[in-house]
């Protein structure tokens, strides 16, 4: 029954899309008004469904769906057992449709509001992405195949046909042990993904503009909003994932340059770009050829990430198994990216039309300088991340590239990113003299440096650490500068009080200081990462019962060996007291979980504390309870300063949606072409 | 205060506390751990890209006690590399060397970087359509700047190309040449033997041979060095004092490991052969006569004919010439 | 302005055609399988006690014969069922100057020697310690069962990586009495540790 609801949903939605390709390239072609809303509905109600019924299936434990059979456990506790959905490969397209489905719900009551043919171009493209999507959900990865031949935990066979003869295992496997180990397995997915297919939006309404032949800003402005959505969930979805690495992988690594990782971060990286560059067409209307190269190329690198994680070509932590989708996915890259960047090419003189820029001693310049760095930074992943493949590929020799090599480019870039984060917000708009910039970048430079110095001579003379210090509070500096010099200028003009006068300023131009706040968190952000890298230390300490080791200033007892058995799994570990002085500061239990007949999990303890973070690892646990136990201890120095810089970042963004004033008076989009 | 004096002051002010910063950084009295940075270029090869040095798995702490014990016993941190990619290939390198087909990866960014600054600064010079600002002095300026730059991006592309097509073979096998120019006395055996493996047809291998044969040889262990000084000795590349010395060393070893008289005779006999004048062959070509054949006048001979040599350093005459007076009076072998 | 914009475009769609080629050529290919170095090298030395102790096995001792170094744990799944086939050969072989040395990975000794018990040996074959799994990266193991083929003049001709069986063993150890390097074979998977 819900396989047949399932499939039945996909269907629709697959129906749905279609009709929204047809219809919407059908309305901005001849500019008659068609009515999408029945198209849209269709996409919409088949994705839930699609969804709900796997859902459904997994908190029922009905083993009948092959996908249950295969990933799901009658003893996976709440909520991994949701969780499940997109633990694997199928449901993780599920998710992505109905994430799709959902976004293009928002772009259809734009357009509904205001129906002209450049919203109903965006429909058409969306509808097209969701075709491709669903598509592949029909054919080559449908979660609502029924089992026809069963296994003692697992389907041997199955059938699309909902119909089909059902032979129901008992039981299944249960998800990947790793995906079990931690509650962020519900949350990190979903955010992320809403992130991802987030940057579809404003890639529709590109190719909708160039199809058109509709130049200048109105697409950015359409889509912005949508735009600034993705960016922030984007955004959460890796620190999220980064947050999960180190609670849960032993060694405190919140970031290892994994491929899969990677496949997020270019895509964030030239959104964060393309975010910026709008910004200077909307005002000045320049760089729209850089903002239509940067949309596309970030809508293509999610599908390339997609495509990294699920074809099997590449090793990752996060690798899904190999399946058909691999052709299909690398098929749907090609046909994006070589269309769109062939429409973008024949549409060159409607791209290139657009003022010149008069000097690099403005805000356009520095956004400019931004492009070119954070564009740097994403081709320096992209051909570490894929060179070894095609070096193997041409010649069979396999190389490494990891860590070190991104590392050593990725540093350097970052802080030259912070020093432009510092000067690009006080740099104004055309070509005003240098004088400006100078008289507000000299104190906070000061600021900045003297801080430098009292970190070097305080706390560590190492180089990122004071280089982190120096930039991140010159950044900060410029920004109370200018927020002094905005909130000064108001209360001398109207009389208010400070307080009142910063409110007024910071909400009267949200998109402005929601976006300060964001830096504010990238600052954080990048301290955080400097002080917990280069000042952590390490230690491997081996203990008998009873027996107590100091490590940084605390005293670890080891006090015995542990064994539990929640629902599904097994829990063997080392329990430890750490105690400061006199006083007990707690209790850890680092442990290795072992989850039914899969291997076993390495589970660390972390102990959290203001000056940074204790990392337990267990390394071996003796089968003697009297046997010495081996336990790797690190410490994070100020890493919660990385995720509290992470959460502002984030807030920024979701401040920055904020219009300003003034635009918010001409609130109803102009019409393109009326339909 | 004047606008103009407060410039100079803050300049001042940054450039003092800049130089302190410096200063501060540049004394920092913490190094690094040189065991957990080799380790951080080597990916643990039964995990998912993990490198050695943070992977909690048994393999990795393993591999980094070997680490740690190559490093304690004086080796190169390349060395140590080279050592591990000889048994696991470069896929284990989390690093890629700035040589061969990985100095594209070191290359390229820098080349972007340049390039994509050079095609700003280009398209910012050149006239465009639309409203612009004629910034005559500035478009010259950066007209200037536009094909330094792209010619920089171009240079950096060819040199990239070079690289690949110019690559040096990987890990231990790039060695022999890069290592007879080394003090040999820093690289250890087993990179030796690697370097000799993997070379057996390279026209300086036999030097290289010879010298860890030698060592072997000092260390006493004569079952290593044994098949090298065979190699040297049977190798048509070998120059003539390295044949020699392999000859000799094996004739030495035949007799006095084995009391083989007569092997050990045809080895000499082959190194007087090439080297009539070698003083060490006949004196040991002598010992075995004395000793081995009961030969004591062919032996008394060679002595006297080594006594003749005027380059015979004193304390080996005085050796030379103690044992052919123990010949002459009739002794028997010591 | 627009022709450079136009060569951007094109060269982009271009080189993503390019890139996609080369993708593609890398389906079903396993990017986690390693070619092992070592084949045509010198085999490293080795000199290990057996798992009970005594006296140390060189490589070296076994100079002139055709080595097996198979390495084994008893939580390997596909090291259980190849086991006979590996007693089997040594037997078989053993007047023919073909030695099985099989050295036990990540294991300690008592597990192992519990395990031999109900699995069996060859009286002909040696069953080696290897601490602190020297040996094993020397030859550069990924996981296990891993199978290395060394002739009679020491060098490394051979690699199973996987489960092997008599007919595969049987065959190799024939090609490499003919003089034949049979290279690197992957029969299976291999297998780790099962608590890291």
């Amino acid at each position: 029954m819900l396989s047949l609801l399932g499939s039945t949903g996909m269907v629709v939605a697959l129906v749905g899309a279609g009709l929204l390709v047809a219809r919407g390239v059908g309305t901005a072609r001849s500019g008659r008004a068609t009515n999408l809303a029945g198209a849209a509905r269709l996409l919409v109600s088949g994705a839930v469904a699609a969804m709900a019924a796997l859902v459904v299936a997994l908190l029922t434990d009905d083993f009948s769906l092959v996908y249950t059979a295969n990933h799901h456990s009658s003893l996976t506790p709440f909520p991994f057992d949701v969780a499940t959905a997109w633990a694997a490969l199928e449901g993780s397209i599920v998710l992505w449709g109905l994430v799709l489905a959902g976004y293009t719900w928002f772009v259809f009551r734009r357009y509904r509001r205001s129906p002209d043919s450049l919203g109903a171009a965006a429909l058409a493209v969306m509808g097209g992405v969701a075709l491709f999507f669903f598509g592949l959900m029909v054919t080559v990865a449908n979660p609502f195949e029924v089992c026809v031949e069963a296994m003692e935990a697992g389907c041997a066979a199955s059938s699309p046909w909902p119909f089909a003869t059902v032979d129901t295992p008992g039981n299944g496997p249960g998800p990947n042990p790793l995906l079990q180990n931690h509650f962020m397995m519900a949350i990190h997915p979903p955010v992320l993904y809403l992130g991802y297919v987030g940057m579809t939006v404003p890639f529709a309404y590109a190719i909708g503009a160039l199809a058109l032949g509709v130049p200048g800003p109105e697409w950015l402005r359409r889509s912005h909003r949508s735009t600034l959505v993705a960016w922030s969930f984007l955004t959460a979805g890796i620190l999220l994932g980064g947050w999960w690495a180190y609670e849960v992988l032993s060694w405190g690594g919140y970031w290892a340059w994994d491929p899969v990782e990677n496949a997020s971060l270019m895509p964030w990286l030239v959104a964060t770009a393309f975010l910026h560059s709008g910004i200077v067409q909307q005002r000045r209307g320049m760089l729209q050829a850089w903002n239509f190269i940067l949309v596309i190329s970030t809508f293509s690198l999610t599908i390339l990430g997609t495509f990294l994680t699920r074809s099997g070509t590449i090793n990752s932590v996060h690798s899904f198994t190999q399946s058909a989708i691999g052709p299909a996915l690398l098929g749907f890259l090609m046909l994006t990216l070589v269309g769109s960047f062939v429409l973008f090419s024949t549409r060159a003189d409607l791209v290139a039309s657009s003022p010149r820029m008069g000097s690099f001693v403005s805000r356009e310049g520095t956004f400019l300088i931004n492009n070119l760095l954070l564009s740097v930074y994403a081709f320096i992943v992209l051909i570490g991340t894929t060179y070894p493949l095609v070096l193997e590929a041409f010649t069979g020799t396999q190389v490494g590239v990891g860590e070190p090599f991104f590392n050593r480019l990725a540093v350097p870039l970052s802080f030259m990113l912070l020093l432009v984060m510092g000067f690009g917000p006080v740099t104004p708009w055309g070509t005003t003299g240098p004088e400006l910039v100078w008289r507000r970048v000299r104190n906070p430079a000061v600021v900045g440096l003297a801080a430098g110095v009292l970190v070097a001579l305080a706390v560590s003379r190492n180089g990122w650490v004071v280089l982190s210090i120096t930039l991140g509070v010159f950044v900060l500096a410029t920004l109370a500068g200018l927020l002094v010099e905005q909130v000064g200028r108001r209360t001398a003009k109207t009389g208010e009080t400070v307080v009142d006068a910063t409110r007024q300023v910071v909400t009267g131009d949200g998109a402005f200081w929601g976006g300060q706040l964001s830096h504010a968190g990238v600052v954080l952000i990048a301290i955080g990462i400097a002080f917990a890298a280069n000042l952590g230390t390490h230690a491997q300490v081996e203990m008998r019962p009873g027996e107590s080791t100091t490590f940084e200033g605390y005293t670890l007892t080891y006090e015995s060996p542990f064994q539990q058995t929640p629902p599904g799994k097994t829990v063997v570990g080392a329990r430890l007291t750490v105690t400061r002085g006199d006083r007990t500061v707690g209790i850890v239990e680092p442990s290795w979980n072992f989850f039914g007949a899969q291997s076993g999990v390495g589970t660390p303890d972390v102990l959290h504390r203001p000056g940074g973070d204790l990392y337990f690892t267990l390394d071996d646990l003796p089968e003697d309870a009297g046997d010495p136990v081996s336990i790797s201890l690190d410490t994070s120095p100020m890493i919660w300063v990385l995720w509290l810089g992470g959460l502002v970042t984030v807030l920024g963004g979701f401040l920055a949606m904020r219009a300003r004033r003034t635009e918010r008076r001409v609130a109803e989009e102009r019409p393109t072409v009326d339909v | 205060m004047s606008e103009r004096l407060r410039n100079i002051l803050t300049v001042a002010l940054l450039l003092v506390l800049a130089t302190v910063l410096i200063a501060l950084v540049a004394t920092n009295p913490t190094a690094a751990d040189r065991v957990e940075s080799i380790g951080e270029r080597i990916k643990c090869p039964v995990c998912q890209g993990e490198s050695i040095a943070n992977s909690p798995s048994q393999m990795a702490r393993d591999m980094m006690a070997l680490v740690e014990e190559r490093v304690d016993d004086g080796a190169g941190d390349d060395e140590i590399i080279d050592e591990l990619l000889f048994s696991y290939s470069g896929a284990v390198l989390l690093d890629p060397p700035a040589r061969g087909p990985t100095l594209v990866l070191w290359i390229a960014p820098v080349a972007a970087l340049v390039l994509g600054a050079g095609v700003i600064f280009w398209w910012r010079g050149h006239p465009g359509g639309g409203p612009g600002t004629d910034d005559v002095p500035v478009r010259s300026r950066a007209r200037r700047l536009a094909p330094l730059l792209v010619l920089g991006g171009a240079f950096a592309v060819i040199v990239v190309v070079a690289g690949f097509f110019l690559q040096e073979r990987e890990g231990p096998a790039s060695g022999v040449a890069n290592l007879a120019g080394q003090d040999l006395t820093e690289v250890s055996n087993e990179t030796m033997e690697a370097v000799i493996a993997a070379n057996v047809d390279h026209p300086q291998v036999d030097g290289m041979r010879l010298a860890l044969a030698e060592r072997y040889y000092e260390t006493g262990d004569f079952r290593s060095a044994f098949p090298h000084y065979l190699a040297v000795a049977e190798s048509p590349n070998a120059a003539d004092p390295e044949a020699v010395t392999a000859l000799i060393r094996l004739g030495w070893m035949a007799w006095e490991g084995n009391g083989e008289a007569g092997t050990a005779l045809d080895l000499l006999d082959e190194a007087l052969a090439i080297d009539s004048g070698s003083d060490t062959a006949r004196y040991l070509k002598a010992q075995v006569l004395w000793c081995g054949a009961g030969d004591a006048a062919g032996a008394a001979e060679l002595l006297q004919a080594v006594l003749g040599d005027p380059e015979l350093a004193d304390d080996s005459r005085e050796l030379i010439q103690s044992d052919l007076d123990a010949i002459r009076s009739g002794d028997s072998c010591r | 302005m627009n022709r450079g914009i136009r060569w951007v475009g094109y060269g982009i769609a271009l080189a993503a055609v390019a890139f996609a080629v080369v993708l593609a050529s890398r389906f079903g290919s396993d990017p986690g399988l390693v070619d092992s170095p070592l084949i045509g090298r010198s085999a490293p030395q080795f000199d290990l006690a057996p798992l009970e102790g005594g006296d140390p096995v060189s490589l070296a001792d076994l100079d002139g014969n055709i080595v097996l170094v198979n390495f084994f744990a008893s939580w390997c799944l596909q090291c259980r069922n190849e086991h006979d086939a590996l007693t089997s050969t040594a037997d078989a072989f053993a007047d023919q100057g073909v030695t099985l040395v099989q050295i036990s990975y990540q294991e300690s000794p008592p597990n192992s020697i519990s395990y031999l018990e109900t699995a069996g040996r060859s009286e002909h074959a040696y069953y080696l310690a290897d601490p602190g799994s020297r040996t094993a990266i020397g030859y550069g193991v990924f996981g296990i069962p891993e199978t290395f083929f060394i002739d009679e003049q020491g060098i490394i001709v051979g690699k199973i990586i996987g489960e092997s069986d008599a007919f595969t063993l049987g065959a190799t150890i024939d090609a490499i009495k003919r003089g034949e390097t049979p290279g690197q074979s992957v029969t299976g998977d291999t297998q780790q540790r099962p608590d890291q």
